[in-house]
């Protein structure tokens, strides 16, 4: 018995090697080429993104080999970012490319077990070759070798998993790297995902795939690059200049939210007077003429502590802003109207965008802001072809469905189901009130004329149409002005601009112990 | 170094408010464009001195191109 032990402790040394043996990924030969292509290594990564010398690794002595392990090519742990857990499954494309075999796959089901038990936050880094075709440690067949084919049979849990994850813990999937078949679902299924510009690719399938399977030539980038993801398709949220850009988002993102869908989103200290107004300047924002354009970014950063705001898909769905600011040190989620894109109309992607953000703070517990200036939801043919119904509806059914504290703020117009959408009175925001600038109405004033008057203008002479329209438009305009709803009792108030920070703060202290209880169902029908 | 002032959208200009040499602060409009039956604002991204306008009134301009340079 004392022999045996003997023996155990005799190979102490030998563990701390291989664990050496295991943090060098694929050798220094593979690690410089990776960083010749401008790539930080797995371990290089977690040392930024944790606090430092809070990462706890697991898994380290796996891979093919006993003797001198590779971590199978994912570095799994978790650590603290400022001071709260994380788990993390890094891929590490050094070894084997990044590509998910069975005990790299093995060590990150142990890990997303651990972050889902302990609720805290999930993210991973991406960077791989996409799932293992190897008949060795892998899921396919090689050299003859086809005994591990059927092995897929019994794979993909992970996609489950992170489907039922969803909205329990924070979920980021980051792409630092390629992304293709397996290793694309991931950040598909989370919440946040950050790319890193042209160094990271996603898509259900890779080049090669591609051209065999539907013929089509295609570069990488072309492909699923950072500018397809976060321009056109919506599915990255934010493109980052390279990794460390990349990690420092991920800390920020995560710094608005609590670690699980239980608690709070942690308040941050603010050391100036929460209450005191915006200066002057806010007052110049909104244009005397109704059909100027202004810089709604410049109002955000106005309303927000130290005008910091992070945006979130800033380059996609542009008729809509999304993204998360504190006040008074309070994080609170942000969806406002851009006038300065398409008059900032509501169209299928704005919809997809806004009733995203909504149901990820309803989620998270994070309060909401909605600042509308909406000509209303996009009309005609094309719309109508796109589903316009379908994903506006989407939007509606997020806002109604949310019961985190909602803030309604009518900053200039506000028309059609676009003030349904932006969290109109029906909606029941905690707190609507309206610049002295706001409009709410059925239809703009122009747009009333052209349907009550269609007799009589169908029966004047052309040319004196125009005119007849903008005559009785004048009439009616005075009427949509937020005076009149005031006056009704149907919202809250009208308020000076400087005023904004102030109501909006102690709106979110008065809904702090805010609970809302709905009719008990497995979930609603979502118009996706 | 010149600091690039983009258009923040596809359309028209049509008044251009601010001249090579003129002294400008961060938010001051140096033009605007139409779009959409939207006036849209160009704003100085940056306090400095206009030094190239590279449009003229009435030209179209593409989302992102570059329409004017500050120093």
């Amino acid at each position: 018995m004392i022999e045996e032990e003997k023996t155990g402790y005799a190979d102490i040394d030998r563990l701390h090697e291989k664990r050496e043996i295991a943090r060098q990924g694929g050798g220094p030969e593979k690690i410089k080429r990776q960083h010749d292509r401008g790539k930080l290594t797995a371990r290089e990564r977690l040392n930024l993104l944790f606090d430092e010398g809070t990462f706890c690794e697991i898994g380290i002595l796996g891979g093919e080999s006993v003797e001198s392990p590779d971590a199978d090519g994912v570095v799994a742990g978790y650590g603290k970012i400022e001071g709260r857990y994380a788990g993390v499954v890094a891929y590490d494309y050094t070894v084997k490319g990044g590509s998910m075999g069975q005990v790299g796959e093995e060590k990150a089901t142990r890990i997303r077990e651990i972050a889902l038990k302990s609720k805290f936050p999930m993210i991973w880094l991406l960077d791989s070759g996409g799932a293992r075709i190897d008949p060795k440690s892998g899921f396919g067949a090689g050299g003859g070798d086809t005994a591990r084919v059927a092995i897929f049979a019994n794979t993909g849990y992970l996609f489950k998993e992170e489907s039922l994850m969803s909205g329990v813990i924070p979920l980021v999937g980051a792409m630092l790297g390629p992304g293709f078949a397996g290793t694309a679902y991931i950040p598909g299924l989370s919440d946040f995902v950050p790319m890193v510009k042209g160094k990271s690719f996603m898509g259900l399938a890779g080049p090669p795939l591609v051209k065999m399977v539907v013929g089509e030539e295609i570069s990488e980038n072309d492909l699923g690059g950072s500018q397809v993801h976060c321009t056109v398709s919506g599915v990255g949220d934010l493109e980052v200049e390279d990794d460390a850009a990349c990690i420092r988002a991920i800390r920020e993102y995560l710094s608005f939210f609590p670690p699980n869908c239980d608690e709070k989103p942690p308040r941050r200290e603010y050391a100036g007077d929460p209450e005191a107004l915006i200066d002057d300047r806010v007052l110049s924002i909104v244009p005397e003429n109704p059909r100027g354009a202004y810089n709604m970014h410049r109002l955000i950063k106005m309303i927000v502590d130290d005008g910091c705001f992070f945006e979130m898909k800033p380059q996609w769905g542009r008729n809509i802003i999304t993204g998360f600011g504190r006040i008074g040190g309070y994080p609170i989620g942000i969806v406002a109207n851009n006038p300065m894109v398409y008059g900032g109309v509501l169209d299928i992607n704005a919809s997809d965008k806004a009733a995203r953000q909504i149901w990820l703070c309803d989620a998270f517990n994070i309060p909401l802001l909605f600042l509308s200036d909406v000509p209303g939801f996009m009309v005609g043919s094309k719309a109508e072809k796109d589903g316009i119904i379908r994903h506006g509806a989407k939007l509606i059914h997020a806002v109604a469905e949310a019961t985190v504290p909602k803030f309604t703020i009518i900053v200039r117009k506000s028309y059609g189901a676009g003030y349904y959408a932006m969290c109109g009175k029906a909606f029941d925001p905690d707190l609507i009130v309206a610049w002295p600038t706001g409009e709410i109405s059925v239809m703009g004033a122009e747009g009333m004329v052209s349907i009550f008057a269609k007799k009589m203008l169908d029966a004047a002479p052309e040319e004196e149409r125009a005119a007849m329209v903008a005559g009785m438009a004048d009439l009616i305009k005075p009427h949509l002005n937020v005076k009149m709803a005031a006056a009704q009792g149907y919202i809250d108030d009208i308020i000076d601009p400087r005023e904004t920070r102030r109501v909006l703060f102690r709106a979110l202290e008065f809904t702090k112990n805010k609970k809302i209880y709905r009719h008990p169902r497995k979930h609603g029908v979502y118009p996706v | 170094m010149a600091v690039e002032v983009r258009s923040p959208i596809t359309g028209n200009v049509w008044k251009i408010l601010k001249a090579v040499g003129d002294m400008v602060e961060e938010y001051d409009l140096i033009m605007i464009l139409e779009s959409m039956k939207m006036e849209i604002p160009v704003e100085a991204p940056q306090s400095g001195k206009i030094v190239a306008i590279k449009v003229k009134e009435g030209e179209s301009v593409i989302e992102e191109d570059v329409v004017a340079l500050i120093e």
